[in-house]
C-alpha cells in the first residue's frame, strides 16, 4: 500500500502489522497529551512537586533524555569534523534520537514552567548570568539546527526526492552538513555544560555547589564529558533494540564496537575526573560552607552508596568493560556495560536534581521525599511514545541504515 | 539633588522573645493578598512568605527547650542566590533600598529561583488564587495579587515603603523618617520581637542590635550577607543553630 | 535581548553571551540561505538530472558501481569514481591507452542471449545507435527489456524536450511501481517509440559529432553483460552464494516471474535506481 513511499531494496512489514505496531504507542501519546493537558488546564498543583521539591520527575528526565541524545551531537562531531566515516552507518538514527530527545524535553519544559506562554521572557530579558538562560538559548538554537539536520533524511524519502527541488535542495544541503555539525557541537557543548552549571552554581545547596574555573563550575565540564561519554552507548543500545524489532541486521559489528569503545574512554575519563572532583568537594567546598559531606548522607535511603553506585558501579564498571577489546566483541558484555553507562549518567542527574533538593539547608528544616504523581507519570510516557512513533515512522520511510541494504545480501 | 546614601533595611528579630504565636504570618498574608489556601494544599504548597519554624534542644523532657525562628526572605545582600539564577531578571536588588524585588509579572514560574534559595523563602503559587465571596473586600489595594504559575516571596512590604514615600512627599519632605514605614510583620508583633530598620545608618537601633553580641545570621558561611539577623542571649540556641541539617523531626 | 529593550546593558557578560548567540544565528542562517541560493542556481542551469544521477550513484552498494576497466580485467578491483561519466574521468584515457593491444574478437550473443554488436551499450542497460541521418537511436537492451517484461505504463518524454546522459530517460511502471531508465546520451527527442518498435527514443544530437566514449561496445559490451547476468543471478538468489547447479538461460519476462517486492528491488538495482 505504502511500497511507493519506502526505499527499494528494504524489508518493511506489511502496512497493516506496521499501523498495528503503532496504535498502542499512539494510545500511550493520548493518554500523555491528556495528563499534560490536566497539567496546563488546572495548574501544576496536579503534580506532587511543592515548594521544598520545586523540581521533580520531569527535570531529571529531561537531564538524562538530553544527556542520552548527545550521541546525535557527538556522532556527528565524529563523522563531519573528525572524519570518522565507520560511523555513517548509525549518524542518520542518531540524529532522529536527538531530535526526538530535544524536542520531547523542550515539550515536557513548556507544561514545567508555570507560565509557558512567557517563554520568550528569557529571551527578551536575558540574565546572562544565569546558567538556565543559557541552557535555553543553547537548547533552542540547538533544536533548530537538529531540525536542519533532520530534513535531508526527509527530502531523501523515495516518493519525496521525485520532486526536484527537494532534491537539489537535499543535496546543498549536504555539502554543507559539517558547518552544521560544527555549530551543533559548539551548542552542545555549552548546553549541556550548562545543565551541569544550572546545579554547580547553587552556593545555597551546598551539596550541589561546586568550585568553579573561570565562570563554570566543575559540573558543566563533567556534564559535558558524562553526555558525550553515553552518547555513543546510547546509540548502541537503540541500535540493537531496533535489529531486535526488526529482526534483521542494521550495522556492521565493528561500527557497534566502535562505539562501545569510543564510550569506554570518554567514560574512563570521566570516571576519573569525577573522583576527583568528589575529593575536592568533600575535602574544601562543603567545609568552606560549614558543612560536612556526612551529613549529606546521613539521610536514608541516600547513604553513601549512591555515590559508590554512580561512580564505581555504574560508571568504572562498564569503563573497563568497553575498553576491553575482546569484551567488546561479546553482544551481552557490549551491551550490558552501555546500558550500565546509561544509568550511571541517569543516576548522576537524579542526585543532582532529587536528592539535591530533598536534602535539608538549615536545622529546622527536614529530610523530604517526593514521589511523582500520575500525571507526571503520564506526560513523561507521552514523550516516549512520541519518541517511538517519531522513530517507527522514520525507520520505515526513510533511510536511517545505510548500511541495511549491503547486509541483507550478504 | 543631594546623593541619598542607599538604604540598607533590615531587622533583627530577637529570638528570646519570640513565642511562636504567628500573628506575624497572619498579618503578612492580610497585608500582601496572599490567597487563602486551596483545600488541596498542603503544609508543603502553601504560601506563607512569614514562616515561623521551631528548633529544639534535642533534649528530652524536663530538659527539652524549643525556640522559634520566623523565616522570611533574608534579603540576600552578596551573591544573592536567586537573582543570579533568573533566567528572565524577574529578581532584582533594588540598589536604593537593598530589598530583593520580585516581579510576578515577569516571572516565568521556572522555580529555578526556589531550588536556589537555602532558607525556602520563596513559595510558588500552585493553584490559581480565589476569595471566598466577601473576603475580596479585605484585598490591600496597594499590593497587586499574583497568579498561578509564578513564584512570590517576602519583599520587606515594599507597598508600604511607597505609601510612605508618597505621604512624605505629599508633605513636602524628601525623605520618611523612621518608623514611618515598618512591614506589617513588625507592626503586627506583639512581643515586639522584630526590631526594622535602615543597617546602612550606622546609629539605628536595627545597626546596634546586629552588631551586639549574640546576633547572628543563618548559613553565614554560604557568604549570603542576609540582612535578616537573629538574636539570642542563651547558650544553647546558637549552638543548636550550629548543630547541623535536618535536626527537626517531623512534627503534625 | 536588543539594546533599545528596557534592562539592557553594555556589559562584558551581554556583549559576549549575546554576541556568540547571533552569531550563531546568523552561521545557521547563512547556511540554509546560501544552500537554497545554490539551488535555485542549479535548477536555472539544468542541473536536476546531473545532481539526481550523482545522488542515485551515490547511493548505490558497491557491487553496482564497478569501474569498467574491472569488468575488463584491465585492473583487479575498482570503483567508478565518477558516477560512470568516462568522458570526463581523468584515469579513463590512461586506461584507454594501456588497453590498446587488445585483439580478441567479439562475439553476438553470449550463450544464445542476444547482443548485437552494432551498437553501444550504456551501464544503464540501453544502447545507443548512430543512424544515417545523424540522428541517434536509443533502445532498452536484451536484459533491460526481460527485467521490465511488458510495462504496464510507459512515461515517454514529449518530442522537443532535451534529455541529459545519465538523467532521465523515461520511466516504466510494472506491478505498482516505477522503474526510470537512464538516458544514454544527450540530445532533443525527435520521436518516442516503444517495447513493439525495438527502439524507444530516437534523439537529434547536441553536437554532430557525439562524444560517446563513455559508452561500452564490442568485446568490452559482451564481457560487461556477462558479468550483469551474474550480478542479476546473485540479486534473484537473495545473497546465497552462486551454486553449481545455477545457470540457464534468463526467462523472457522477469516480472513476471518474481514476487512484487522482489522485482521491484531487483529491477531498480539493475537499472541502477537506488
Amino acid at each position: 500500500m505504502d511500497r511507493s513511499y519506502i526505499a527499494r531494496g528494504l524489508d518493511r512489514c506489511a502496512t497493516r502489522r506496521f499501523l498495528m505496531w503503532l496504535l498502542p504507542w499512539a494510545l500511550l501519546l493520548a493518554f500523555g497529551v491528556y495528563s499534560a493537558g490536566l497539567c496546563l488546564v488546572k495548574g501544576l498543583n496536579q503534580t506532587n512537586m511543592d515548594n521544598r521539591f520545586a523540581f521533580g520527575l520531569w527535570i531529571f528526565l529531561d537531564l538524562t533524555v538530553i544527556a542520552l541524545g548527545a550521541g546525535a551531537f557527538f556522532t556527528g562531531f565524529l563523522v563531519y569534523i573528525l572524519r570518522m566515516h565507520e560511523l555513517k552507518a548509525v549518524i542518520n538514527s542518531a540524529v532522529v534520537i536527538g531530535l526526538v530527545c530535544y524536542s520531547g524535553a523542550v515539550t515536557v519544559l513548556m507544561v514545567d514552567v508555570g507560565q509557558p506562554l512567557r517563554a520568550w521572557f528569557t529571551f527578551w530579558h536575558p540574565n546572562v548570568h544565569s546558567m538556565l538562560t543559557e541552557v535555553t538559548f543553547c537548547i533552542t538554537c540547538y533544536l533548530t539546527v537538529l531540525a536542519i539536520e533532520y530534513l535531508p533524511l526527509l527530502l531523501k524519502n523515495r516518493r519525496l526526492r521525485q520532486v526536484p527541488s527537494f532534491l537539489v535542495f537535499e543535496f546543498e544541503l549536504h555539502r554543507v552538513m559539517y558547518v552544521l555539525a560544527g555549530v551543533g557541537t559548539f551548542l552542545s557543548f555549552f548546553h549541556q555544560g550548562s545543565l551541569g552549571g544550572l546545579y554547580g552554581v547553587l552556593r545555597g545547596r551546598p551539596f550541589a555547589f561546586r568550585e568553579a574555573l573561570g565562570v563554570w563550575p566543575s559540573t558543566f565540564f563533567l556534564f559535558v564529558l558524562s553526555a558525550a561519554a553515553v552518547g555513543p552507548s546510547f546509540v548502541l543500545l537503540t541500535t540493537w533494540l531496533v535489529e531486535k524489532i526488526a529482526g534483521h541486521q542494521l550495522v556492521e559489528r565493528p561500527v557497534m564496537q566502535k562505539l562501545g569503545r569510543l564510550s569506554g574512554v570518554l567514560l574512563i575519563v570521566y570516571v576519573l575526573l569525577k573522583a576527583i572532583d568528589t575529593l575536592v568537594w568533600m575535602n574544601r567546598t562543603t567545609p568552606a560552607e560549614g558543612f560536612s559531606p556526612q551529613q549529606f548522607y546521613g539521610f536514608e535511603p541516600f547513604g553513601v552508596w549512591i555515590l559508590f553506585a554512580e561512580i564505581v558501579v555504574f560508571g568504572l564498571l562498564p569503563a573497563v568493560i568497553l575498553l576491553d577489546a575482546r569484551r567488546r566483541r561479546s553482544q551481552a558484555w557490549l551491551l550490558t556495560a552501555a546500558g550500565f553507562a546509561c544509568a550511571g549518567v541517569a543516576l548522576n542527574r537524579f542526585v543532582m536534581t532529587i536528592q539535591t533538593l530533598a536534602l535539608p539547608t538549615l536545622p529546622f528544616d527536614r529530610f523530604l521525599s517526593y514521589w511523582p504523581s500520575w500525571q507526571e507519570v503520564g506526560t513523561f510516557l507521552a514523550v516516549v511514545a512520541y519518541g517511538v512513533l517519531v522513530y517507527s515512522l522514520s525507520y520505515r520511510y526513510l533511510i536511517l541504515f545505510p548500511q541495511e541494504r549491503d547486509l541483507k545480501a550478504r | 539633588m543631594a546623593a541619598k546614601k542607599p538604604a540598607r533595611y533590615g531587622m533583627v528579630i530577637d529570638l528570646d522573645r519570640c513565642t511562636g504565636c504567628g500573628a506575624c504570618m497572619v498579618a503578612c498574608a492580610i497585608e500582601n493578598n496572599v490567597p487563602p489556601a486551596n483545600p488541596e494544599a498542603t503544609e508543603r504548597t502553601g504560601i506563607t512568605w512569614m514562616r515561623v519554624q521551631r528548633l529544639g534542644n534535642g533534649r528530652p523532657f524536663p530538659d527539652s527547650r524549643a525556640v522559634f525562628f520566623p523565616i522570611l526572605c533574608q534579603q540576600c545582600g552578596h551573591h544573592t542566590p536567586c537573582v543570579a539564577v533568573c533566567p528572565q531578571n524577574a529578581v532584582e536588588v533594588d540598589a536604593a533600598t537593598g530589598i530583593v524585588d520580585q516581579m510576578p509579572q515577569r516571572c516565568l514560574g521556572c522555580r529555578y529561583c526556589m531550588a536556589a534559595c537555602p532558607y525556602h523563602a520563596r513559595y510558588f503559587n500552585w493553584w490559581d488564587p480565589a476569595w471566598p465571596a466577601g473576603m475580596e473586600k479585605t484585598l490591600n489595594p496597594d499590593v497587586a495579587p499574583r497568579m498561578r504559575g509564578v513564584v512570590e516571596k517576602c519583599n520587606l512590604c515594599h507597598g508600604r515603603l511607597h505609601r510612605a514615600q508618597a505621604k512624605a512627599a505629599a508633605e513636602g519632605r524628601r525623605e520618611i523618617t523612621a518608623g514611618e514605614y515598618v512591614p506589617a510583620c513588625v507592626e503586627a508583633c506583639p512581643a515586639k520581637a522584630i526590631t526594622f530598620g535602615d543597617l546602612a545608618d550606622d546609629q539605628s537601633e536595627v545597626a546596634q542590635l546586629a552588631r551586639s553580641e549574640g546576633a547572628f545570621r543563618l548559613l553565614e558561611k554560604l557568604g549570603t550577607e542576609s540582612k535578616v539577623y537573629y538574636r539570642s542571649e542563651r547558650p544553647w540556641v546558637h549552638q543548636a543553630v550550629k548543630s547541623g541539617i535536618g535536626k527537626e523531626p517531623q512534627r503534625g | 535581548m536588543f539594546p533599545w529593550v528596557n534592562g539592557f546593558k553594555w556589559d562584558v557578560g551581554h556583549v559576549v553571551f549575546l554576541g556568540a548567540f547571533y552569531t550563531v544565528v546568523m552561521i545557521v542562517l547563512a547556511t540554509v540561505v546560501r544552500a537554497v541560493l545554490r539551488s535555485r542556481r542549479h535548477f536555472r542551469a539544468e542541473k536536476v538530472d546531473a545532481i539526481r544521477w550523482r545522488q542515485d550513484f551515490h547511493d548505490l552498494p558497491a557491487r553496482d558501481r564497478r569501474c569498467r576497466h574491472e569488468l575488463n580485467g584491465e585492473v583487479d578491483s575498482r570503483l567508478c569514481e565518477n558516477a560512470f561519466d568516462c568522458r570526463s574521468c581523468a584515469k579513463h584515457p590512461e586506461f584507454e591507452r594501456a588497453a590498446a593491444a587488445r585483439t580478441d574478437l567479439p562475439k553476438g550473443e553470449l550463450f544464445g542471449f542476444p547482443m548485437p554488436l552494432d551498437r553501444l551499450y550504456h551501464r544503464g542497460h540501453t544502447w545507443v545507435r548512430k543512424e544515417q541521418d545523424g540522428t541517434l537511436s536509443v533502445g532498452l537492451d536484451e536484459l533491460g527489456a526481460r527485467l521490465i517484461g511488458k510495462p504496464e505504463r510507459l512515461d515517454l518524454p514529449e518530442p522537443g524536450r532535451h534529455v541529459h546522459a545519465n538523467g532521465t530517460g523515461w520511466s516504466a511502471g510494472r506491478n505498482g511501481s516505477m522503474v526510470r531508465v537512464l538516458a544514454p546520451i544527450e540530445g532533443t527527442v525527435l520521436a518516442t517509440g516503444g517495447p513493439d518498435q525495438g527502439w524507444y527514443l530516437k534523439l537529434k544530437p547536441d553536437t554532430p559529432k557525439p562524444d560517446t566514449r563513455h559508452l561500452l561496445r564490442d568485446a568490452e559490451a559482451v564481457r560487461w553483460m556477462s558479468r550483469e547476468l551474474d550480478r542479476l543471478q546473485l540479486l534473484t538468489t537473495r545473497g546465497a552464494c552462486p551454486a553449481l547447479a545455477d545457470g540457464g538461460a534468463l526467462v523472457e519476462d522477469l516480472g513476471a516471474a518474481l514476487p512484487k517486492n522482489e522485482w521491484a528491488a531487483v529491477c531498480g538495482e539493475m537499472l541502477l535506481e537506488p
